[in-house]
């Protein structure tokens, strides 16, 4: 269940569309069922609520990319469930340059360069190596703790990615608006995460705790105090850097 | 020159005993020459750019192969191997040869070491493939130099802190290298000078033509003296923009040494080079220094000596398949005592447009003017010492990789 809560809100994030209103197309004994049933849920408190997460820069320019964690505090939400995620290099490039994982996830790095490449981590949540490959990947990498886990490649010192490994109950990432949305969360307390590479070293906290219940809409709107760090060179020729 | 060529078929009997995959690279640069220069000083003249007004025409740019053979995970051989047409000993020769161990990081930090034949981390520009340069296709005064005498024959190691992997905003790298069977580097300076050319001394190949003065065919790889030459260098990438890289260069020559067999003397060379690039939004900014002093001392004449500085900054932007680059070169030459030949000074404009069509072709508009005065121009060929050199080349550039 709590997997697929996860990803729903994931992909909400990604596409950036708005929830749909329920259309008049609904059999009526289906809708007054439907209404029964949620006017005895919201009498006993269980009325599942939603969350919509915005992050502005300083600027008021919204931050597309920054990775949400929702985690529960009273433990009515459980962390969502493994999945199995692949990350391809492609053009010298780690694609895609950030994933979120929960706790438990499989990630497979296929290598779609005609080049081989040597994938490595040494971040304390998940050291590993994939020795010089090409095309064929090795098996799943298994991530079994949260953190951040941050990879570069040996042969190709401006390949960077990072892989969010959480254990939160819901997570995503904000769109091109700075948005990040959420439905089907069971009422409770619960406190939000923001990570972007960014951010690191900024020394703004961004975690914010909240109650959701059914009663409204949730929703937290962020604007950086601090601007953000530069951010690492992207988009020039890389085979330009051979020495 | 017997050591290198047992080097060169030690590690190709390595190469061939591995069965991963080598990557290939092969590439065929033909050009349109329209030059004023004098007779260049690859060619029996003192002219400071490539190609003179007599090599005006159709001319071979360069040919190059370059492969990359893995030899387990970590380590790996690479060659370089170029064809220049008419100024080459041999019609293709080895630029670079080496095995390169790079194991992997831990705790932050990465360890790389070179052993072979290959370039000391100083160029800016010179990033590409085959230590070519993406914005230009003549080189600075600095790495047409470097490219002509330096080649560090020996094993150089690099210890990186890769701090962008650890959160933080740069990495920082320093470097340490001990070689040899380079102490006739200097003999150029004193000879013909500083030059904006874009070819590369091989590894068993000359500068200049043979008999001719002053550049009379010098052969750049040897060991003269027995002594070990070092270098030691500081690299700071900060987000990948901003590059700063400094480096201590001394072959540490014994400037009496002369090698009776080669006619040549041991060039006691060292020099300090600075540098920085910053990259945003297409544009790249180069600047880089170098000063430094080479010397020697036959017997019976006493110590002669010619200290050196050369500049440029470099300017470039990038858009789509387009790159227009930007240069001003500075160099000088002085001798001590002054009587000494060899003194020049001089200052050089390059402009380069490059149309990128694809993976496999490059099309280079250059334009080089370069103007310069050399005192061997008078003692050696009995010219005026002050001269302007206008080289305009048009490039086309085929290239093509792979792996076997």
């Amino acid at each position: 269940m709590s997997r697929t809560r996860g990803l729903k809100a994931r992909s909400a994030g990604g596409s950036a569309s708005p929830p749909r209103p329920l259309r008049p197309r609904v059999p009526l004994l289906v809708a007054l069922a439907a209404g029964m049933a949620a006017l005895l849920a919201g009498a006993s408190g269980a009325f599942a609520g939603s969350l919509t997460v915005t992050i502005l820069r300083h600027d008021g320019k919204p931050l597309p990319g920054a990775v949400v964690m929702v985690h529960s505090l009273d433990g009515t939400s459980k962390p969502s469930a493994p999945l199995r995620a692949v990350m391809d290099q492609v053009d010298l490039k780690f694609t895609p340059d950030l994933l979120v994982v929960p706790v438990g996830s499989t990630v497979v790095f296929p290598n779609s360069d005609r080049t081989a490449h040597e994938v490595y981590s040494f971040s304390p949540a998940h050291p590993f190596q994939l020795p010089l490959y090409r095309g064929k990947p090795y098996p799943p990498v298994r991530f079994d703790k949260p953190g951040l886990v941050t990879l570069g490649c040996n042969i190709h010192d401006f390949m960077i990615a990072y892989i969010v490994v959480t254990d939160a109950a819901f997570y995503g990432e904000t769109d091109a608006a700075g948005v990040w949305s959420a439905s089907g969360i069971p009422p409770g307390q619960y406190r939000v995460e923001v990570w972007h590479p960014r951010l690191v070293g900024n020394g703004e906290s961004l975690e914010r705790t909240l109650s959701v219940d059914g009663a409204a809409p949730a929703a937290i709107d962020i604007r950086l105090k601090k601007s953000l760090r530069p951010a690492m060179l992207d988009g020039h020729m890389a085979s330009w850097d051979a020495y | 020159m017997g050591r290198l060529l047992r080097l060169a078929a030690a590690l190709c009997t390595v190469a061939c005993g591995t069965a991963a995959a080598a990557d290939w690279q092969l590439s065929l640069d033909t050009r349109l020459v329209g030059s004023d220069g004098r007779r260049s000083f690859l060619d029996g003249g003192l002219g400071a750019v490539r190609y003179g007004e007599n090599r005006s025409g159709l001319e071979l740019g360069r040919f190059r192969i370059g492969i990359s053979e893995p030899i387990g995970s970590i380590v790996a051989l690479r060659l370089d191997a170029s064809s220049w047409g008419g100024y080459q000993k041999n019609p293709i020769d080895l630029t670079e040869a080496y095995l390169e161990l790079r194991p992997y990081p831990r705790a932050g930090f990465r360890a790389r070491v070179k052993a072979g034949a290959f370039y000391a981390p100083i160029s800016l520009e010179n990033r590409a493939a085959g230590w070519e340069s993406p914005y230009t296709l003549s080189s600075s005064a600095i790495d047409s130099w470097i490219a002509e005498e330096l080649r560090t024959i020996g094993v150089e190691t690099q210890i990186d802190w890769l701090g962008t992997r650890l959160g933080h905003d740069f990495d920082v790298g320093i470097v340490g290298a001990a070689f040899g069977w380079n102490e006739p580097a200097g003999v150029s300076l004193a000879s013909h000078g500083f030059a904006l050319d874009d070819t590369q001394t091989t590894l068993f190949g000359r500068v200049g033509r043979r008999g001719a003065q002053p550049v009379a065919g010098f052969q750049e790889f040897h060991e003269i003296d027995g002594r070990v030459g070092t270098y030691e260098g500081v690299e700071l990438r900060w987000l990948q923009r901003l590059t700063l890289r400094a480096l201590h260069y001394d072959n540490h020559a014994d400037p009496a040494s002369f090698d009776a067999a080669l006619g040549e003397h041991a060039w006691a060379t060292h020099f300090d080079s600075a540098g920085a690039r910053f990259e945003s939004d297409g544009w790249s900014l180069i600047a880089q220094w170098m000063e430094g002093e080479t010397y020697v001392a036959p017997a019976g004449v006493g110590q002669l000596e010619w200290p050196f500085r050369a500049r440029y900054l470099l300017a470039s932007r990038q858009w789509g398949r387009n790159t227009v680059s930007l240069r001003y070169d500075e160099f000088e030459v002085d001798a001590d005592p002054p009587v000494v030949r060899g003194i020049q000074g001089g200052h050089a404009v390059t402009a380069a447009y490059i149309y990128t069509a694809g993976s496999h072709w490059r099309f280079t508009l250059e334009w080089l003017h370069v103007r310069s005065s050399q005192s061997n121009r008078r003692i050696f060929l009995g010219e005026t010492p002050l001269v302007s050199e206008n080289l305009t080349q048009l490039a086309v550039r085929y290239a093509i990789d792979g792996s076997f």
